[in-house]
């Protein structure tokens, strides 16, 4: 009943894990069949493995959270031998998050990931606030992104999704240019860029000072910037940003999104994608009886 | 372990005590059990906080578990206002805990706590009986739950930091780590630390039990890692309890 299509792929329904919330489809197995998601988005993977950051890596905020691991990932050779063989036994479409720190690791990891078999669709990710590089340096200005849009989209084999950042100078022209610059669809927002300050020390909490906010603090802002972004782009949105309820998701699907991700949602219940789906059928059940 | 699979369950709040100033025991019907040194996410409100707060597993009993915390912020605030009949939300049991070995291997153990981290021990001192077991619990200042571990036949050494009650100083002054065959600890970080280094030293083998802010709890999101010599470990899943000398103490 929720079938939709995201880049020619079947999803079961508009339900999708978001990337470095997830892992890699392992972990919430033991407490919910995840054969019922849309599909999963892997945790944001680099060519080369990465340690990610030092020091406090979350941090609570009021309706939300900061989190600031950096790109933690084993590699995308790693994951290719590892990860994908076990995660296509879930049955469902796997999505592929990349990053990079710079245009050739981009290009790469690209290549590499989007020829496996099982990955259904690449999300480049110019939108990860905790790294220097690979990171949203790609996400702030157009011409960044372009840059590295134009370069992987002649090696990707699949579909390929651009994962905005909400730190982007203008997100409206960043998702034009995306498109125009060959991405089949973007997926907004990632993290707001956020801090927070220790007042015993005086210190920021975060090694590297800032740190990505997410939760449902975040969520008016991004249906605000899904809804410019649905009007501007004729490409599919996915949608995401705080969605905790099948309420929540079935107001970005309203604003334009062909989908939606639920990252932080599963932290406070590890089966709020499925109280998701199960609200979003309750509800497009009763519209089809009247 | 993970001998047993983890629960979402809203359970029954059967008992909340208070053991110390700022120290709740909250114990709640669940069969969910869990081993020692593993440990549930807890909490009793909707969306603010947002995240659930790690508890380790302070005892089992049947259709119980009971959870020993410090009330340090505002999620514990919250948790300590449970009265029973009322009900909280878990999830677990989760991690991996102390590696027990042969429960009645007559070996000459230790556990050595800093703080709060007496939590997982009772439940853990409990595994180990049959062997010469010493507790030696470290404190600031009150002392709290200690008692219990002497029905397991536990030898219990105290150490307070002002003097108050036992010896005065910290647990690494009292514990000489060549006298034991193996070694348990939680607590704070330095503390672990030091009884790490003196275990190493001794040849002794040590596990500890590490505490980090988490959010997902499971091994999904990777915020609550640690370095060790094997690169980064998720304390929730990887751990909570490594062998000592994995962790790279000081990174």
């Amino acid at each position: 009943m929720l079938e939709t299509t995201l880049c020619g792929v079947r999803l079961a329904n508009p339900i999708i894990a978001a990337s470095g919330t997830f892992g890699f489809g392992e972990e919430y197995g033991r407490f919910f069949d995840i054969g019922r998601l849309g599909a999963i988005c892997t945790k944001g993977l680099t060519l080369a493995p990465r340690s990610g950051n030092t020091g406090v890596r979350v941090w609570e905020t009021p309706a939300g959270m900061m989190n600031s691991v950096g790109l933690q990932n084993p590699g995308i050779p790693a994951f290719l031998e590892r990860e994908l063989p076990r995660m296509r036994t879930l049955g469902i479409p796997i999505i592929a998050n990349v990053g990079g720190g710079d245009i050739d690791e981009y290009v790469e990891g690209v290549r590499r990931v989007s020829a496996a078999d099982g990955v259904a669709i690449v999300e480049l990710n110019i939108s990860c606030p905790n790294v220097r590089e690979g990171g949203m340096a790609f996400g702030i200005t157009c011409g960044a992104a372009v840059s590295v849009v134009t370069a992987v989209r002649p090696v990707c084999a699949k579909p390929l999704m651009v994962k905005l950042s909400p730190n982007a100078e203008d997100i409206v022209a960043m998702a034009i240019a995306c498109e125009r610059a060959g991405a089949d669809a973007v997926s907004l927002v990632n993290t707001f860029k956020a801090m927070a300050i220790d007042i015993h020390t005086r210190r920021p909490v975060f090694e590297g000072v800032t740190a990505g906010l997410s939760g449902p603090a975040i969520r008016p802002i991004a249906l605000r910037m899904v809804w410019e972004v649905a009007q501007a782009v004729h490409v599919p949105v996915v949608g995401m940003g705080g969605i905790c309820t099948w309420q929540d998701a079935q107001e970005f699907l309203i604003a334009g999104a062909t989908a939606i991700q639920v990252g932080t949602a599963t932290f406070v219940k590890p089966t709020a994608m499925l109280d998701i789906i199960d609200g979003l059928e309750r509800w497009a059940g009763d519209d089809a009886a009247l | 372990m993970n001998t047993t699979a983890p629960v979402y369950a809203t359970v029954p709040v059967l008992s909340h005590e208070r053991c110390a100033g700022d120290v709740l025991r909250l114990t709640v019907g669940t069969a969910s059990a869990g081993d020692p040194g593993q440990f549930y996410l807890v909490r009793c409100w909707d969306r603010d906080p947002l995240l659930s707060r790690p508890l380790s597993v302070h005892d089992v009993g049947p259709g119980t578990v009971s959870f020993l915390y410090q009330v340090r912020g505002r999620g514990t605030e919250l948790l300590a206002r449970l009265a029973a009949g009322d009900t909280c939300t878990i999830t677990g049991p989760l991690g991996n805990g102390f590696r027990i070995g042969d429960p009645h291997g007559g070996k000459k153990v230790a556990v050595v706590t800093g703080g709060i981290g007496i939590a997982p021990a009772l439940h853990l001192v409990r595994s180990l009986a049959g062997n010469d077991i010493t507790v030696i619990a470290g404190f600031r200042h009150e002392v709290y739950a200690v008692d219990p571990f002497r029905l397991y036949g536990a030898a219990v050494r105290v150490v307070t930091e002002d003097g108050c009650e036992g010896t005065k100083g910290v647990c690494t002054d009292v514990f000489a780590a060549a006298d034991f065959d193996a070694v348990f600890t939680c607590g704070p970080m330095p503390m672990m630390a030091r009884v790490a280094a003196l275990c190493a030293a001794a040849g002794v083998s040590c596990q500890a039990s590490l505490e980090a802010r988490m959010a997902c709890g499971v091994g999904a999101c990777l915020v609550c890692s640690c370095a060790t010599v094997s690169g980064n470990k998720r304390v929730c899943a990887d751990g909570p309890v490594f062998d000592a000398r994995e962790v790279i103490w000081h990174a």
